[in-house]
């Protein structure tokens, strides 16, 4: 189905979060104040890569208006952080790794006052030469950032499947390029930061964004040395994240600051800060050599992955195992050797971020099927086509995955699409001047969902009916611009028949929220789904039969409904039928708790022991047309075409929305982003230089077509879209390059230069530029 | 550097007059979020690229990250808690589009997005493609891919050029049903 607005009819649903939003009512985290506040600052690295030699901090501490100057020696649990492996220092002891190592905090009275006070503090360094490449942190020799190595390798993935030295001898074609991927920002609009509360009773209250609330309040707990109960975090609404403020970025400094001051701190990174600080992309290097049979049946795969990950390991690990995993593609090949290294540099901070290093695997692999093609003079939706595995074939790791008919159903809805069409019949270049050129490309995709096998991912929820007679529904996931508040809204409407005005929906708060695990991996929807699933049976015969017992109505003749409970003759209706109870009065039956309904699962995992193996996937296809100006290298995309196999679309403006701006970040990605560094310091260090797609960027033409079957009895639901609108757009925008120029690209961003061509070359013999 | 002397500043702010005592060299925005609460003007760049700060400075959309409290002094500012319906509670129709097209995700650019989008569409009640575009180019968002803003500023147009500015209401205050147009 085509989604806009006018197919969506009646489930076209208004956010609650829209009204304060578009008034500008809405306080973020960062919009927070108190009126005895004090503002924190943090005191970065001077050098990427250094040994601390010494820091004095007694001049700021002496200066009017400081009331805290915190180092290494005032953590006083862990002084490390890091979701998956702790080894970023909350404040650096002895080395600095990176440009945006941390070394000591302030907190002063005004925000001047603690920037002059960062001035003051004395730091001594002994500079080091930063390992500022891959290439240059795994040579031998290298010194090692971390004690743990060895050498500088963070993880190492490996895949290996049949005879593919003896394979690639027998192929009849073999394809070897190898990929480089950039280092895209997240660049959300709001940037780090929020406030940080002690209250009277000692416990500390955090509000700052964060992907997973429950995670940040056992890591600050470590960090401070007190049980996880003493913390309260609260992280939702939060202005943007795309995986990037899922780590701890400004929160130890504003906790300890708080603490050791006994006053509220703000804290509120600038855009430099930011970029200095934040997390990135995961730049990679693939070399990939693909081999065919005659007959153009993919025959040996060999893969090198090597992503930078930077100073520490925040996920560089799992991005790297979703990478390995990704590089495939959703292809059946009998011998595969595939081998990973994630690596340690003084490049800034590698991790997490949509897509999850599936969008630089895809881009290498789909990259190798259009040349393949093409060596065979093949069609290349057609040799996907003969490559694709079939339902029942197992997953990339060899894993069992669940059987969807997706994959092939995304890949017929390309073959038919027009606009592929235009590729197989590519019409004449007549009334465009010579140096501009059409080309139509497209690209295709299964990604993962979840954190896959051998990882704790656990998911649950809480359905309870509240003292105010509301149904709430209570998750630990967060708000950060995706919809799901009012994904939440649409699945309760629907299970109870009720209003959004009978609903409560708590999310973003370790003090109301059960766990229920992470707001990433696409994982939200699916869980929330399958939580209320599992709790709606006990929680509407508790208010049926709680009915039931006030007014002696059989329990088989009510229904949940707006205001309360309904009488029906028909039990899917309760139009023709009377409210009996309101929800108001049934809560006063009995004890609150009796009102309060929990679950707890874990996501669904694939019963085979490949770590990292996912067990759900999501399947997508991308047509794209560009048009690349000879003269200038500049590629505009004109018109796109996004089939998405999800499952049943609960949302369609959060849909849309999600699949247009992942095809947006996609864009960047492949056109314009790259956070440049040279001898590991950023280049681009706002967004005047660091650019990201405006409006005049964007393709003019944006079509989201949903494929909603799901396997007959699906336990598992709608599946989530957060990052499968962002995979495949490139490769799909570099076949259209190549079809358009004949240029084969293997670098994102596309560098320019390798499409331009001076204009002599561009006219038609005789004729002269005027 | 120094702490910044105070002086006295007066301008009028989504028409009521405001005096405060603040450095002349005080950014627009530190003026508006941290001396007068107004934290609807966001700030994200703070040079001038990204457009989430946007006000109207007598009627034009400026960067509240670039201009001076000096700068300002005398003129009227409105930002983005003075864009409103006609009655108490009720959206602009600028707003009331953003809501029903879905032209915001996380909001953070949301309120420089409408600054920019008044100031276009006062210019031109029903503007092209490009003029959008142009328009709209200062603003950045990274969520939306822009898809649902454009969509939401040619609804809005749709008011401005039919005169019409009254429409089914959607109201303000958060909690109010807004499911189904
Ligand atoms: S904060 Fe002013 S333009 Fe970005
Ligand atoms: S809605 Fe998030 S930046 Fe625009």
């Amino acid at each position: 189905m085509l989604l806009n607005r006018e197919q969506s009819g009646k489930r076209w649903h208004l956010r609650p979060d829209g009204p304060p939003k578009v008034t500008g009512e809405l306080k973020y985290l960062t919009d927070l104040t108190l009126p005895d506040m004090l503002y924190g600052k943090v005191l970065r690295s001077v050098y990427p890569h250094a040994r601390l030699l010494s820091i004095d901090i007694s001049e700021a501490e002496a200066m009017e208006g400081v009331y805290a100057v915190l180092t290494a020696r005032d953590v006083p649990g862990l002084n490390r952080f890091g979701i998956a492996t702790p080894d970023q220092p909350v404040f650096c002891e002895d080395t600095v790794r990176y440009i945006g190592d941390a070394i000591a905090a302030v907190a002063a009275d005004s925000p001047e006052r603690a920037l002059l006070a960062l001035e003051a503090i004395r730091v001594q360094y002994e500079e080091l030469e930063p390992l500022d490449s891959t290439d240059a942190a795994l040579a031998s020799g290298a010194p090692e950032l971390h004690p743990h190595g060895p050498g500088n390798v963070l993880h190492r993935t490996e895949i290996k499947r049949g005879d593919p030295e003896q394979a690639f001898a027998n192929c009849a074609h073999v394809v070897t390029e190898t990929y480089y991927t950039p280092r895209q920002m997240h660049a959300y609009m709001e940037t780090e930061g929020g406030l940080f509360v002690p209250d009277e009773t000692g416990r500390l209250n955090v509000y700052a964004a964060t992907q997973h609330g429950y995670k940040d309040r056992m890591q600050l707990a470590r960090i401070i040395g007190c049980p996880e109960e003493n913390i309260r975090v609260v992280s939702s609404p939060i202005g943007g994240s795309f995986g990037g403020k899922d780590e701890l970025n400004v929160q130890p400094y504003g906790a300890l600051l708080a603490l050791k001051c006994g006053r509220p701190v703000k804290m509120h990174n600038s855009r430099k800060e930011s970029v200095r600080a934040g997390l990135k992309r995961h730049p990679m290097k693939i070399e990939m050599q693909t081999g065919i049979s005659r007959e153009g049946m993919l025959q040996a795969h060999r893969v090198r992955i090597t992503a930078d990950t930077g100073a520490y390991a925040t996920l560089g690990a799992p991005v790297l195992n979703f990478c390995t995993e990704h590089c495939m593609g959703p292809y059946v090949i009998p011998h595969v050797d595939v081998e990973g290294v994630s690596v340690y540099t003084n490049n800034g901070l590698s991790g997490e971020f949509r897509g999850f290093g599936g969008n630089q695997a895809i881009f290498a692999m789909e990259g190798q099927m259009d040349r393949l093609a093409q060596m065979i003079d093949m069609d290349p939706w057609e040799f996907r086509r003969r490559n694709l595995r079939q339902k029942q074939d197992p997953g990339p790791l060899n894993q069992q995955i669940l059987p969807t008919e997706g994959l092939s159903q995304v890949w017929e809805a390309v073959d038919r699409s027009e606009l592929w069409q235009k590729h197989v019949h590519p019409q004449p270049e007549s009334t465009r001047p010579p140096w501009i050129k059409r080309g139509v490309g497209a690209a295709i995709a299964m990604h993962g969902a979840g954190l896959g096998y051998g990882i704790p991912d656990p998911a649950g929820g809480r359905l309870s009916l509240n003292a105010e007679g509301k149904i709430e529904a209570a998750f630990s996931y967060e708000e950060f611009g995706q919809g799901l508040v009012a994904t939440l809204e649409i699945m309760l409407c629907d299970l109870f028949q009720c209003h959004t005005s009978d609903l409560s929906i708590v999310i973003g708060d370790t003090d109301r929220v059960p766990h229920s695990g992470s707001s990433t991996a696409s994982r939200s929807t699916t869980m929330a789904w399958m939580a209320l699933q599992r709790l709606q049976h006990v929680f509407r015969n508790k208010l049926l039969t709680t009915a039931s017992q006030i007014s002696g109505i059989p329990a088989e003749r009510l229904i949940t409904g707006p205001a309360g409970i309904w009488t029906t003759t028909d039990s899917s209706s309760p139009v023709s039928s009377r409210l009996v109870t309101a929800y108001k009065e049934l809560v006063r039956q009995g004890e609150a708790e009796d009102w309060i309904f929990d679950t707890t699962f874990h996501y669904p995992t694939t019963p085979d022991h490949v770590v990292g193996g996912h067990y759900l996937y999501t399947y997508a296809a991308v047509v794209a047309e560009v048009e690349v100006n000879r003269l200038t290298g500049e590629t505009k995309v004109l018109d796109t075409r996004h089939i998405v196999a999800a499952g049943p679309v609960m949302n369609p403006m959060g849909y849309i929305g999600q699949i247009e701006g992942g095809s947006v970040m996609a864009l960047g990605f492949t056109l314009i982003e790259d956070a440049v560094m040279q001898q590991s310091r950023y280049l681009t260090s706002n967004l005047d230089t660091y650019l990201i797609p405006t409006i005049k960027d964007i393709h003019s033409r944006l079509e989201v077509e949903a494929i909603e079957e799901l396997p007959e009895g699906d336990p598992f639901g709608p599946r989530g879209i957060g990052e499968i609108g962002s995979v495949a757009l490139a490769p799909a925008i570099t076949a259209a390059i190549h079809q358009a120029v004949g240029v084969w690209i293997n670098r994102l961003p596309v560098p320019r230069e390798e499409l331009m061509m001076g204009l002599d070359m561009l006219l038609p013999e005789g004729v002269k530029p005027s | 550097m120094k702490p910044p002397v105070h002086q006295e500043w007066s301008a009028v702010v989504n028409g009521e007059t405001r005096h405060l005592y603040t450095a002349p060299g005080t950014r627009l925005v530190d003026l508006l979020r941290d001396q007068l609460q107004l934290t609807g003007t966001k700030v994200s760049c703070e040079v001038g690229r990204c457009g989430a700060c946007m006000v109207l400075l007598n009627g034009e959309p400026v960067n509240a990250c670039l201009a001076m409290a000096y700068q300002c002094e005398g003129s009227e500012i409105t930002t983005i808690e003075g864009v409103r319906g006609e009655s108490e509670g009720e959206l602009h129709p600028i707003q009331r589009a953003f809501v029903e097209e879905g032209g915001f995700q996380c909001g953070y650019c949301t309120p420089g997005m409408i600054i920019s989008t008044k100031a276009l569409l006062d210019e031109y009640a029903s503007p092209s493609q490009e003029q959008i575009e142009t328009g709209l180019c200062g603003n950045l968002c990274r969520c939306t891919g822009y898809g649902g803003i454009i969509r939401a500023v040619k609804r809005a147009s749709e008011h401005y050029s039919s005169g019409k500015t009254e429409s089914p209401v959607v109201k303000a205050a958060s909690g109010t049903d807004a499911s189904e147009v």
